[in-house]
């Protein structure tokens, strides 16, 4: 019985506190980012995962591979994995600083640039546009935080 | 049914975070600070002296997960995604490169020094990550709205 209420209290509290925040066409828009990225970069990184050179370091192919695997839960749960998105945004914007926009402007090209800079360049663009902010902002900078004790 | 909302208010305040052990928050918190206080006294200065033809994707990351860890100190509940990367990542990477290349003897050049840094975190990840609140929170629990 009380799990029963407990799992009525879970759906009620969704629909309660989560329901009226973000549209759900943003909820859409949010699926349509987390399915790009399962089956874009999954296209691209699996391969990479399961064949490569003996030698290879691996931390890459590593790193975009867990983007993947959690990319699927995202599609469950467009909100609760936001974080996964905001750290697509933050490293993707980080590289193209950093890395990306100096580069070009030097003419110093690594070999993968090309490749990379389309990749990276598309998740600055996007991710902006499909982040909730307001969203972002309400659950993330100005909500309460987990008890400190 | 508004009593059912306000007991489900009541519990899921703070981040739903209700049913996680507190040494588990404060766990997770010390990780993140540790992140974001390592973070700090290497990756801006790193950044700023990029390499020219650096590829730097390795770098962006981890800066990435250095900006992701301030949020992380505040909501650690929240951002568990966080705390589930870094374990995927890592493990991804023991199972796909670090251990095959172990068991073989041929490896990266750097395999010796990605070992300890990169295999032994999942370990201590695994103990520390919330698994039932996980299964709960990102796997059994109704998913967010279709329609």
């Amino acid at each position: 019985m009380i799990a029963t209420t407990h799992d009525a209290a879970r759906i009620e509290a969704r629909q309660a506190n989560v329901a009226p925040d973000v549209s759900l066409v943003r909820i859409y828009v949010l699926r349509a980012a987390y399915l790009l990225l399962v089956i874009g970069l999954g296209g691209m990184i699996v391969p990479d995962l399961v064949i490569h050179p003996a030698i290879s370091r691996g931390v890459i192919p590593s790193l975009l591979g867990a983007v993947w695997v959690l990319a699927f839960v995202g599609l469950k749960y467009p909100l609760e994995m936001l974080p996964l998105l905001m750290f697509e945004f933050a490293w993707k914007s980080i590289w193209m600083v950093a890395y990306g926009l100096p580069q070009w402007s030097a003419g110093q090209l690594p070999p993968t640039f090309a490749e990379d800079c389309f990749n990276i360049g598309l998740g600055v663009i996007l991710m902006p546009l499909v982040i909730p902010w307001g969203y972002v902002y309400r659950h993330y900078v100005k909500r309460s935080g987990a008890p400190w004790r | 049914m508004t009593s059912i909302a306000a007991f489900a208010r009541a519990h899921m305040s703070g981040g739903g975070d209700g049913d996680i052990a507190r040494w588990r928050l404060h766990v997770l918190r010390a990780i993140a600070l540790f992140f974001a206080v390592a973070g700090l006294l290497s990756y801006p200065k790193m950044l700023i002296h990029a390499g020219a033809t650096d590829r730097g994707m390795i770098k962006a990351f981890l800066t990435g997960l250095w900006l992701m860890s301030v949020f992380a100190l505040r909501y650690p509940v929240k951002m568990l995604p966080l705390f589930l990367f870094e374990f995927a990542w890592k493990t991804v990477w023991l199972l796909a490169f670090g251990l095959p290349q172990w068991f073989t003897g041929v490896g990266s050049p750097l395999l010796r020094q990605d070992l300890p840094q990169i295999g032994l975190p999942p370990i201590l990840l695994a103990i520390i990550i919330p698994w039932g609140y996980v299964w709960r929170h990102y796997f059994q629990q109704p998913s967010e709205r279709w329609r």
